[in-house]
């Protein structure tokens, strides 16, 4: 009886080592060396997808009239990039060159129905909210973009990392322009009124309002995120001046 | 083998149809059914929430209003339901709540089923009347809900396929929903339903069959006019006939 | 006359570009010169023009709820929508990649200078974009089809050619060197978008004449050149 206990302790014991042997060299080799970690953080600002690569315009456009939305986006990009980069890169050397952009667009098309198909059964609230953005996120360049041209050349877990980090990228400047578009459009938060409440007269009007404070509805138009856009890559430039274009 | 022969290429694209059309299929098949019991819920609940709002009230209990709760008690609520035709005649053997509004605006208005449902709750009746639109980029829909008079309007629900957050999509806000309540939608004899306006001036008139539009959603907001009048001037013989019973009646 | 409309609406009012903003990332990326901005447009007008009534007919005949019902009536109940993203794109990738190969084949200047926009242009969402405006517009026949993706194909054409002229022209103007480039770029097509809003109080439904609608299409032609060079010369201000 006793034996029995510890033979099967010993195996469990040496079962944890070899997890605790796996794990470690998963991280030795890829979780902390440097270029993996670049990956990560690249894409948040020298090579951000947006500002410097130029992928995903549509959807930046389209969805960052107010925060929420622009989040819910930024979430479901990360998902989806992360899945399609690791899927391709699996299928990297099986793949015809010839088809690939088919094949790519297959498997995000796919991730994308399965994902959207699973939530509508099972949440459908959440569903509801995605709804609208399933063909922005086919079509989000960036997705096509990185499966081009790092999934295609690259292992799985430098992919998974390239996705994650370039979403997050694309999040992160997604989420500076509905900060204000919803801020100075909306004079709202996550749908609060933070700079007070408008009523219909200067008089039952609160906060700013009330020091005869205007929404700027410009900043509610579509144009206006080319141009929020436009500062937002001015102000980075002039940070980080090696991005600089000569014209 | 050669990855870019075309008996290679070829293989790879029957294989990859295959596995995708299999995995598509199967898995759109065997959610279907609990999707489909998800929008038949969400529209008891968009049914109810017009005259009952967020949460109902039962035995002096105050209940929100989720999915599940609204298809347990939708029957209890919902008495009645009738499947007119544009003359206000009730069609017989048609299943109003599985009449889709989005296909029977395709049809000329002589052929339409135009679906009303009958509710009562704490004492008093109400009449439910599905709304059907065009917005800025694509469908918006909704429910009003009229009191005993036929003209006075106890809620409304609205929403959409893909109206701009912040502009069009506003319309599904409470405070945009809430100033249809108490608005009328007769004008004198006719049904005008109830006007999204710009630059409206009126404060809470009740009267004048209009309320204020969202800023920027021009458009969203005409869609909401147009769907209001085109949709509830259809049940005009049936409102007036209904009206005529009463009288009788008393 | 309604294919007229239709036309004129899909290049000015319901421009791809500065109504809807799709097809932005390709538009901004290859708009640097004239020449290959030219290219991509023509690319993306072939695209527009074969991949809208191809979708068409696959949706009419395939996809839509009751559209197998040609194949007999068992099949009148098929509903086969939920696969409609899946097609559209598939039909869009495999033209994408037809021109591709001719573009390889037969001018390998212009493919180098295009580059990976190329295969991007599957992904161009004013593609993809055509194909669902035109599932929701609820087209009765395939002529309408074809107009709307000629005309929302050279509305894009117009647009990418327009933004390249202006930035050639900016390249001798003197900009804050962080907006060089993209940024600059970026705010042009915001004043650009803002002007191309005007078009949207056009109305062509109803029953105006067509020397109306000349007028209309005249003083849109107008307005976009006097815009351009409202937007040079503020700029070299």
């Amino acid at each position: 009886m006793s034996q029995e206990i510890k033979d099967t302790n010993e195996a469990k014991k040496k079962k944890d080592e070899l997890i605790l042997f796996l794990t470690k060299t998963e991280e030795r080799e890829s979780l902390l060396s440097k270029a993996n970690r670049k990956l990560l953080s690249d894409p948040l600002d020298d090579n951000n997808p947006i500002t410097v690569q130029v992928l995903g315009i549509c959807s930046a456009l389209a969805i960052t009239v107010q925060l929420k939305p622009a989040i819910v986006m930024s979430v479901a990009v990360v998902f989806v990039m992360a899945m399609g980069n690791v899927v391709i890169s699996l299928l990297r050397n099986l793949v015809p060159n010839r088809i690939r952009i088919i094949v790519q667009l297959v498997v995000v098309a796919s991730l994308v129905i399965v994902v959207d198909q699973v939530l509508k059964a099972y949440l459908y609230d959440v569903s509801k909210q995605l709804s609208i953005f399933i063909g922005l996120i086919i079509t989000n360049c960036i997705i096509m973009g990185r499966l081009e041209a790092f999934a295609l050349g690259n292992g799985p877990w430098k992919s998974f990392l390239d996705g994650i980090g370039n979403a997050a990228g694309y999040g992160l400047i997604l989420i500076i322009v509905a900060f204000f578009r919803e801020l100075l459009g909306s004079g709202k938060l996550f749908g609060f009124e933070v700079l007070g409440h408008k009523g219909l007269t200067l008089e039952e009007s609160t906060g700013l309002y009330a020091l005869g404070y205007e929404n700027n509805g410009f900043f509610l138009l579509s144009p206006m995120a080319l141009i929020v856009v436009g500062v937002v890559i001015w102000y980075q430039r002039s940070r980080n001046r090696k991005l600089i274009e000569e014209n | 083998m050669d990855r870019n022969s075309n008996s290679y290429i070829f293989i790879f694209s029957v294989i990859m149809v295959i596995v995708v059309a299999v995995v598509l299929s199967s898995l759109a098949t065997a959610l279907k059914p609990m999707q489909s019991e998800n929008v038949r819920q969400e529209k008891m609940q968009n049914i109810l929430k017009t005259f009952v709002g967020d949460s109902l009230k039962i035995d002096g209990k105050s209940i929100e209003l989720t999915r599940a709760v609204a298809s347990e008690k939708y029957n209890d609520y919902v008495l009645n339901q009738y499947a007119l035709d544009y003359k206000g005649a009730n069609k017989d053997g048609v299943d109003a709540f599985q009449v889709k509004l989005a296909e029977e605006l395709k049809k000329p208005l002589e052929e339409q089923t135009f679906p009303l449902y009958e509710a009562t709750y704490e004492g008093k009746s109400y009449y439910v009347i599905p709304l059907r639109g065009a917005g800025l980029w694509n469908a918006i829909w909704g429910y009003v809900a009229l009191e005993e008079d036929l003209n006075t309007i106890k809620g409304v629900i609205f929403d959409h396929a893909g109206e701009t957050a912040g502009l069009g999509a506003e319309i599904t806000t409470d405070w945009f929903q809430e100033s249809f309540v108490n608005e009328k939608i007769y004008q004198g004899q006719s049904i005008v339903g109830v006007e999204v306006k710009k630059g409206y001036q009126g404060g809470n008139d009740k009267g004048d069959n209009a309320v204020n539009a969202i800023s920027g959603a021009t458009i969203t907001g005409d869609g909401v006019t147009a769907m209001m009048e085109e949709r509830l001037k259809n049940y005009k013989d049936f409102f007036e006939q209904k009206k005529q019973s009463k009288v009788a009646i008393r | 006359m309604d294919l007229l409309n239709l036309f004129v609406k899909s290049i000015f009012i319901e421009n791809m570009i500065f109504a809807y903003f799709l097809g932005m990332c390709s538009y901004l990326a290859v708009s640097k010169t004239v020449k290959t901005a030219v290219g991509l447009g023509a690319a993306v007008i072939f695209v527009l023009l074969i991949t809208v009534p191809v979708n068409y007919l696959i949706d009419t005949y395939l996809l839509q709820a009751g559209a197998l019902s040609w194949l007999g009536a068992d099949y009148a109940s098929i509903d086969l929508s939920f696969l409609s993203y899946i097609m559209f794109i598939a039909v869009i990738a495999s033209m994408v990649q037809l021109v591709e190969m001719v573009v390889e084949k037969f001018s390998p200047a212009l493919y180098g200078s295009l580059g990976i926009f190329l295969p991007l242009i599957a992904v161009n969402c004013s593609i993809l974009g055509g194909a669902l405006f035109m599932q929701q517009k609820a087209f009765t026949g395939i002529s309408e089809a074809i107009t709307y993706g000629a005309g929302s194909g050279i509305g894009w054409f117009l647009a990418i050619l327009a933004i390249a002229a202006i930035r050639e022209k900016i390249a001798y103007s003197n900009v804050p060197a962080p907006l060089k480039g993209l940024g600059i770029t970026f705010i042009i097509t915001g004043l650009m978008a803002i002007g191309f809003m005007s078009f949207m109080g056009i109305k062509l439904e109803g029953n105006e004449d067509e020397k109306v609608q000349e007028a209309a299409l005249e003083s849109n032609n107008m307005g976009e050149e006097d815009e351009q060079t409202a937007v040079i010369t503020a700029i070299e201000n």
